[in-house]
């Protein structure tokens, strides 16, 4: 993650694959690059705090769904817990969701499997799915203005496609899975 | 007879995860989806092990462990089950009563030697 000043007067901070970003500030842009990957950006209205996570469930090799399940559902539950400490309400989460580009013909579609979770997950979750940009060729650059709501996504058109398409998904925290006994 | 395990967590998502890979376990799953919940579901019921989030509306984990243990259910053993993995969290578990703590998201294999420890 690194912020700039840009020219607007508005701090962009990027957030790479595997990351997670939340604010409340509104001179704050929250940005990042997909390619297969799946952003989703959560927003509260009422406590007018949002937040973005960067996720990539599977490379072209993996074949554990039970496993893609797994860090999916830890992706979405860190975002969701940075939010709620912040003073959100789960109930009035309402997420849009960017990315899961093909983006290598003939490769396994892992970007439709990062969307298919995103959609499962936010109509399990009961949290409402209000807008999407997803699927499709293209890279996309996503810019989330986290404190007012408001997400802008555009295709990446001058770019060649992003080594994230095809790198494997970042490790978790090292303690992850691990048992600590009292 | 199947040992019972409480799982104690808001998201159906992470309660779909648990229920699947304990069931292939061997173990019968009951559900609750925060605090208050649980200790509904609690009431002249005893599991064998709960395994609690902590993060949760109403009452979040550690005032579930508090509760348990001041019902005088010493023996129960209690996982926390969550993305946290600070000290000062740890600590406040361990003061509560809890008996361990796995950090999500849960490896099955680790998760399942943990119940192994606790409930043989």
């Amino acid at each position: 993650m690194s912020a700039l000043q840009a020219r607007d007067g508005l701090r962009r901070v990027t957030v790479a694959q595997g990351e997670t970003q939340v604010s409340s500030e509104r001179d704050v842009v929250l940005t990042t690059v997909l390619g297969s990957c799946v952003a989703a950006c959560f927003y509260d209205p009422v406590a007018q705090i949002g937040g973005i996570n960067h996720y990539l469930l599977a490379d072209g090799t993996a074949s554990d769904p039970a496993s893609m399940q797994r860090y999916g559902v830890y992706a979405m539950e860190v975002l969701i817990n940075a939010m709620l400490t912040m003073g959100a309400a789960r109930s009035r989460l309402r997420a849009r969701i960017f990315g899961g580009a093909t983006m290598r013909e003939g490769f396994r579609d892992i970007g439709g499997a990062n969307i298919a979770f995103a959609r499962t997950f936010l109509r399990n979750e009961r949290i409402a799915l209000v807008g999407e940009d997803v699927g499709g060729t293209r890279a996309r650059r996503v810019e989330f203005r986290a404190a007012v709501g408001l997400a802008r996504c555009r295709s990446v058109v001058d770019a060649a496609p992003p080594v994230i398409a095809v790198r494997k998904p970042p490790p978790p925290p090292a303690a992850v899975g691990d048992v600590e006994f009292f | 007879m199947a040992k019972t395990i409480m799982t104690v967590d808001d998201s159906p998502s992470m309660r779909m995860l648990l229920r699947v890979a304990l069931t292939d376990l061997g173990y019968s799953v009951v559900e609750a989806e925060d605090g208050v919940h649980a200790l509904e579901k609690l009431d002249g019921f005893q599991p064998d092990l709960l395994i609690t989030d902590i993060n949760m509306p109403r009452m979040d984990g550690f005032g579930l462990i508090s509760e348990v243990r001041g019902q005088g259910r010493r023996s129960l053993p209690i996982l926390v089950l969550t993305t946290e993995s600070s000290d000062e969290k740890k600590q406040r578990a361990r003061d509560a009563g809890a008996t361990g703590w796995i950090v999500k998201p849960f490896h099955p294999e680790k998760l399942a030697a943990a119940i192994r420890r606790v409930l043989h």
